[in-house]
């Protein structure tokens, strides 16, 4: 018994070596199962919107034709790199606004979860490894508590006019929200209207990109 | 001052044994941060009940204020704290003194609270944050933190490695040694291999397994490294049993770092992961047990030490409220009682139990324990607001655990009922409202608790400690 009580045995089997098992069962061999995955960048998941014409691009055109200002502004025309521009200003204020603390971004096969947050009609998958092996999951973004729903299908769920009075002022599209208004994601046009700013159009970017892969026939968008 | 001290390798004089500033220093700053992120987490219940103080102002958005809450538990509250208490008693469990106390303690002191002032400033002012929880600081000062964590391994595996070479150690110095070696591990996994080794369902695993690591090999560790050194001390006898003490701690360092997948049950994560994290899980139930019938059969005899004693008191109190939350975790880790429970407010009352009741109040105890002693004095300055705050902490913790794990339950089925989100909402309203009742109860609890602080500190001499009358 007197080795085992001492320093170095402690350190070294206890430290390092259990760690290290307990870490090889509990990430490293997932790792290794998942590897066939094929990891994304932004820039793919850009090119993949626009080349399947998901609703994510629509609703990013959708933005450009109803901002035209401040779009021009901060993202100049509709293309893969100011949509992948867009998507990745949009995650980074998602993760720094907290918005993770009470919107979980993970549907469970339990629970009546595909009923409630599934695509009514079109997609009641539960969530799967590979929609999230890419760069805007990573870390990824399930979270462990919902006080509001979850958004991993909110692409089909709502659109983008509800998205912006909802970001401004929650209860104004949800009586009762006890979310809070995000109006710094706001600014004055030369008109004097409220339109979203940079990080803005991102969120509404990254909110409406959320499950876009899962609406499924593409909508045909009628904009011009 | 010189004192003589006796360890295992016979009794060595030694002078100045404990730097009492640095202690004074790391407590003082803990509880400090302990009362802002009580703020803070009474902030954000307010946004929840509706009623935010601060609407509209982009620096103090509720959801950059909770990072606060939950980063500055971890980084600001519980590392100082615990780093103040090792200071007090590695040295003295031990036989030596720490690797270097002015130039390394300093730097230490002032790179920790920088560590957590700049992420606070980085987190509220420049939406620098990272979405792993626990680990909200910004990827960029996770190195820092992690340098940091090696010189803290130095700092106090050098006195314990010296003790090792003479004689067996001693249950305290297995924890804090092993704890030593696991948690700059732990911090730098759980911050960059997710961010930049792996995504999706791979960094979901680490993180999950970071989440947990960081409570189960860097606070459950050094928690219970001080609880074999204060316990004995204060109650003057021994553990009851040195063999459930080796269970105790090889079972938590063989099963604890394998839970962490049950953050993410019914996840992409592959299932073989979830079940291991599972049994895991349930078998460290035993584990804990273990711990506990030793703690409680040390107490035996002794129980009226607990009447008087207010530091063992919150000890005690939190190793109760640790065998609650332990149990609790080996029912509702499995994937049954998930459906329900995942992502609801039960979750935060369990959080709350083992992290505010537990480790909180344990680090309470020892602080209070220490404090008068630090400053030349026999007890505190008032018993009454000593009384009053451990009252006030007990059982607001209290009305925290069961009214949130209540109101989790009534989410859950009101989710699985497929009823309109918005009735979740107002059906968990009433929780929430008593919720932020029992964190005022919590915070003034705190602040009474913090002033008795600092009138001992302060107070002239003359707390002097009264012999009670025999019975």
């Amino acid at each position: 018994m007197g080795k085992m009580e001492r320093f170095p045995f402690v350190v070294l089997v206890a430290g390092l070596g259990f760690f290290l098992f307990a870490d090889f069962v509990s990430w490293a061999l997932p790792m290794f199962v998942l590897k066939d995955i094929p990891m994304k960048k932004v820039s793919d998941l850009a090119a993949e919107a626009k080349a399947k014409n998901t609703s994510a691009w629509a609703d990013f055109e959708r933005i450009a034709a109803y901002y035209p200002e401040q779009f021009k502004k901060y993202y100049g025309e509709v293309n893969e790199e100011s949509f992948a521009k867009a998507l990745k200003i949009g995650h980074h204020w998602y993760v720094a606004e907290g918005c993770w603390n009470c919107h979980s971004q993970m549907i469970r096969p339990v629970s009546n979860e595909t009923l409630r947050f599934g695509i009514p009609g079109v997609s009641n998958t539960v969530s799967y490894p590979s929609e999230y092996q890419n760069e805007l999951q990573a870390p990824v973004l399930w979270g462990t508590k919902r006080i509001g729903p979850d958004l991993i299908r909110e692409a089909a769920v709502h659109n983008i006019d509800w998205q912006v009075a909802h970001l401004y002022n929650p209860q104004s599209t949800s009586p009762g929200s006890n979310m809070p208004g995000y109006p710094w994601y706001f600014e004055k046009d030369s008109k004097g209207n409220l339109v979203p700013n940079e990080r803005g159009i991102g969120m509404l970017t990254y909110i409406m990109w959320l499950g876009s892969w899962e609406v499924k026939p593409t909508k045909e968008w009628a904009l011009k | 001052m010189a004192t003589n001290v006796a360890t295992a390798g016979g009794e060595v004089q030694v002078t100045n044994l404990v730097n009492y500033t640095l202690v004074k220093l790391h407590i003082g700053m803990g509880l400090l941060f302990f009362i802002i992120i009580g703020f803070m987490g009474f902030f954000y219940s307010l946004q929840l009940d509706g009623i935010y103080p601060f609407p509209g102002i982009e620096f103090l958005s509720p959801g950059r204020v909770r990072m606060i809450h939950t980063a500055g538990a971890a980084y600001g509250f519980l590392v100082n704290m615990f780093t103040g208490l090792l200071y007090w008693a590695v040295p003295r469990f031990t036989g030596y003194k720490v690797f270097d106390e002015k130039y390394l303690g300093g730097f230490m002191f002032i790179g920790l609270q920088a560590a957590v002032l700049i992420s606070v400033v980085a987190i509220l002012f420049f939406g620098q944050a990272d979405n792993v929880e626990w680990g909200e600081t910004p990827w960029w000062i996770d190195p820092v933190i992690v340098a940091w964590l090696l010189l803290h391994a130095v700092q106090f595996g050098t006195p314990i490695l010296k003790a090792s070479q003479k004689a067996p150690l001693y249950v305290s110095g297995w924890y804090i040694s092993a704890m030593l070696v696991w948690t700059p591990l732990v911090v730098f996994m759980g911050n960059f291999i997710p961010r930049f080794w792996s995504a999706g369902s791979g960094a979901g695993a680490v993180q999950s397994t970071f989440i947990h690591d960081l409570v189960g090999l860097y606070v459950t560790p050094v928690a219970w490294g001080l609880m074999y050194y204060f316990v004995p001390v204060i109650m003057k006898k021994p553990m009851w049993s040195h063999g459930l003490s080796l269970l105790g701690f090889w079972g938590l360092a063989f099963f604890y770092p394998m839970n962490g997948v049950h953050h993410f049950l019914w996840s992409p994560i592959p299932m073989f992961a979830q079940y291991s994290a599972v049994f895991a899980t349930v078998a460290i139930e035993f584990a804990v047990t273990s711990v506990l019938i030793n703690f409680m059969m040390t107490l035996r005899g002794s129980a009226e030490v607990l009447k008087y004693n207010v530091p063992l008191r919150y000890m005690y109190t939190g190793a109760i409220f640790y065998w609650i939350t332990c149990f609790q975790c080996a029912f509702h880790v499995t994937l049954t009682f998930q459906k329900v429970i995942h992502f609801t407010d039960w979750v935060t009352g369990h959080a709350h139990l083992i992290m505010f009741g537990t480790f909180g109040m344990w680090v309470l105890g020892m602080a209070e324990y220490v404090w008068p002693r630090l400053f030349g004095k026999e007890t505190m300055y008032s018993k009454g607001m000593s009384e009053g705050a451990y009252w006030l902490l007990t059982i607001g913790v209290i009305a925290m655990f069961v009214d949130l794990t209540a109101a989790g339950l009534v989410e859950g089925f009101d989710w699985i009922g497929l009823n309109p989100w918005i009735d979740s909402v107002n059906f968990a309203k009433p929780f929430w409202y008593f919720r932020s009742v029992a964190g005022i109860m919590m915070l003034t609890g705190l602040l009474m608790y913090a002033m008795n602080f600092y009138k001992t500190a302060t107070a002239g001499k003359g707390l002097e400690a009264q012999l009670r009358e025999s019975a």
